[in-house]
């Protein structure tokens, strides 16, 4: 598996067979214990599954502040979500699985269309950065977040 | 004086040429026999004391009194009062006429230039060559586009202090809800329009937005990704709104606190991209030909786009969000507090540069 790092270089680097698994709880620098992975091209289902068991889960561009915000925003809030971080050479993909996962992009093209960084809320593609912080300030984000049970209080 | 005139007139007539005692004048003409000088002396004082409109002076004819030397004095001080008057309605009149002028000229200069302005932007001229931009705006603008927002914001920014000062006239005027309603609407969409008018501005030059050079000195103190901090707008309307129901008060509450955990987001995100960028320049092997390691950067850089953006709908999107939990009368209040206080800070601005300016 590759190595969880935050700051990846961007020159090539061989992948690594060892999993480093201090490193998913090192994940972001400053020491909070929001967990990240990296995309495997042969995980589609992972994915699939990782969505529906996670209450709130990021899907973000490595190496993107967006992310970041989306991420310190929600640990604001209390929920810790788990971020997962696509490569580059990824993201086309991701993006398309994602938007299978979701239910195609046929019909309705602004939900069903997928941008970096991405939020699922209860198994469901809630939006990007822009959605998360209108309802945050409309005061929708927080029911919305306990329904899915990523909250308790 | 007039009685002096008068007592010149009358000397000239009867052939005397020193001037005599009024009082004794007139006594003379009474008592010598020159009924024919006297009378047009007379008549010649009389119709001077006439011109003066004052009461005094009519039926004077033939009563030499010590009333004419003490109606003289107050029939002075009038007709030198109206002299000054004339005096100094000419002079305002020709100052006026001086700044028309001057107003004329400057609207002729404006057109110029914003003929000017036009010509420039369908070019695609960049201002490190064209002087017309570079005079146009004094803060750097290097691209058209930027000029161009400077050029609007200025507009914006007469708009912005007229719409303050028709709130504060219909606020003491006690105006209906309705037009207030009005005025109200105008005052958000003002604002909205101004974030419009930043995005485009953010696609032109981001980094010319994030500089602040656009604002006076002293708002781009409190500067905060291209604008002002949502939080502290929320701090000077609190002060103006009250009283608030309960209801509200929470509402506030609430609208405080998720806009302090938006920003505190956004910040974080910010310092992010610093500690990106820093690195990903540090790694970056300029003898290299594709600049991979630029790219990461430039990447970043992008990303400065986006941020404003969302400072800007979270700035737009709390406004909204205010005006929702506020009263008609309690937005108005809360527009007027903020449209002075944006005003007071250009105008401490502006005393700050007149200081700087002054020789020791």
């Amino acid at each position: 598996m590759q190595e969880a790092l935050p700051y990846k270089t961007w020159l090539p680097m061989p992948r690594k067979e060892s999993l480093l698994s201090l490193s998913i709880g090192k994940a972001t620098s400053n020491g909070n214990s929001a967990s990240s992975f990296h995309y495997l091209k042969s995980s589609k289902a992972e994915l699939k599954d990782t969505i529906k068991e996670n209450a709130v889960i990021v899907f973000g561009k490595r190496g993107c502040c967006m992310s970041h915000v989306v991420k310190r925003l929600l640990q604001g809030l209390g929920v810790n979500p788990p971020v997962y971080e696509v490569d580059d050479e990824d993201e086309n993909e991701v993006i398309k699985e994602l938007e299978r996962i979701n239910g195609g992009g046929g019909d309705d093209k602004d939900r069903g269309r997928v941008q970096f960084p991405a939020v699922f809320i209860g198994g469901q593609l809630f939006g990007g950065l822009d959605r998360i912080m209108a309802t945050h300030i409309t005061g929708e984000l927080t029911p919305i977040l306990k329904k899915a049970g990523a909250l308790w209080l | 004086m007039h009685s002096t005139t008068t007592q010149y007139v009358a000397s000239r007539r009867m052939g005397l040429y020193e001037p005599m005692h009024p009082i004794g004048m007139w006594g003379d003409f009474k008592g010598n026999g020159c009924p024919n000088a006297s009378a047009s002396t007379i008549l010649q004082v009389e119709t001077n004391l006439d011109n003066q409109s004052e009461d005094t002076s009519h039926g004077t004819l033939g009563t030499p009194s010590k009333y004419d030397q003490e109606a003289s004095k107050p029939v002075d001080k009038v007709l030198r009062r109206l002299a000054q008057n004339r005096e100094a309605a000419r002079k305002s009149r020709l100052r006026k006429k001086a700044y028309v002028q001057q107003l004329e000229n400057s609207r002729l200069r404006l057109v110029q230039l914003e003929q000017e302005l036009d010509r420039a932007r369908q070019q695609g001229l960049y201002a490190a060559g064209g002087l017309d931009i570079s005079q146009l705006t004094c803060s750097g603008a290097l691209n058209s586009g930027s000029a161009a927002f400077e050029v609007e914001y200025g507009r914006w920014v007469e708009e912005q202090n007229r719409q303050v000062n028709e709130l504060r006239n219909a606020l003491h005027s006690h105006m209906s809800e309705e037009e207030l309603r009005l005025l109200v609407d105008g005052g958000i969409n003002h604002y909205f329009d101004l974030f419009r008018m930043k995005e485009t501005a953010a696609k032109a030059d981001v980094f010319y937005l994030m500089s602040g050079m656009w604002k006076t000195c002293v708002e781009r103190l409190f500067l905060w990704i291209g604008g002002f901090r949502p939080s502290d707008l929320l701090k000077i309307l609190s002060q103006h709104i009250q009283p608030l129901s309960d209801e509200q008060v929470l509402n506030v509450y609430h609208l405080t606190h998720a806009c302090q955990q938006a920003e505190d987001a956004l910040s974080q995100g910010m310092d992010k991209l610093h500690q990106f960028l820093a690195e990903s320049v540090c790694r970056a092997q300029l003898r290299e030909v594709n600049y991979p390691q630029m790219e990461a950067a430039i990447e970043n850089l992008e990303a400065l786009e986006r941020f404003v953006k969302q400072a800007d709908h979270l700035r737009q999107a709390t406004l909204q969000q205010m005006s929702g939990i506020l009263t008609i009368r309690q937005s108005a209040r809360g527009l007027l507090a903020m449209g002075e206080y944006f005003e007071r800070l250009r105008t401490l601005s502006s005393l700050w540069t007149k200081r700087n300016s002054e020789p020791a």
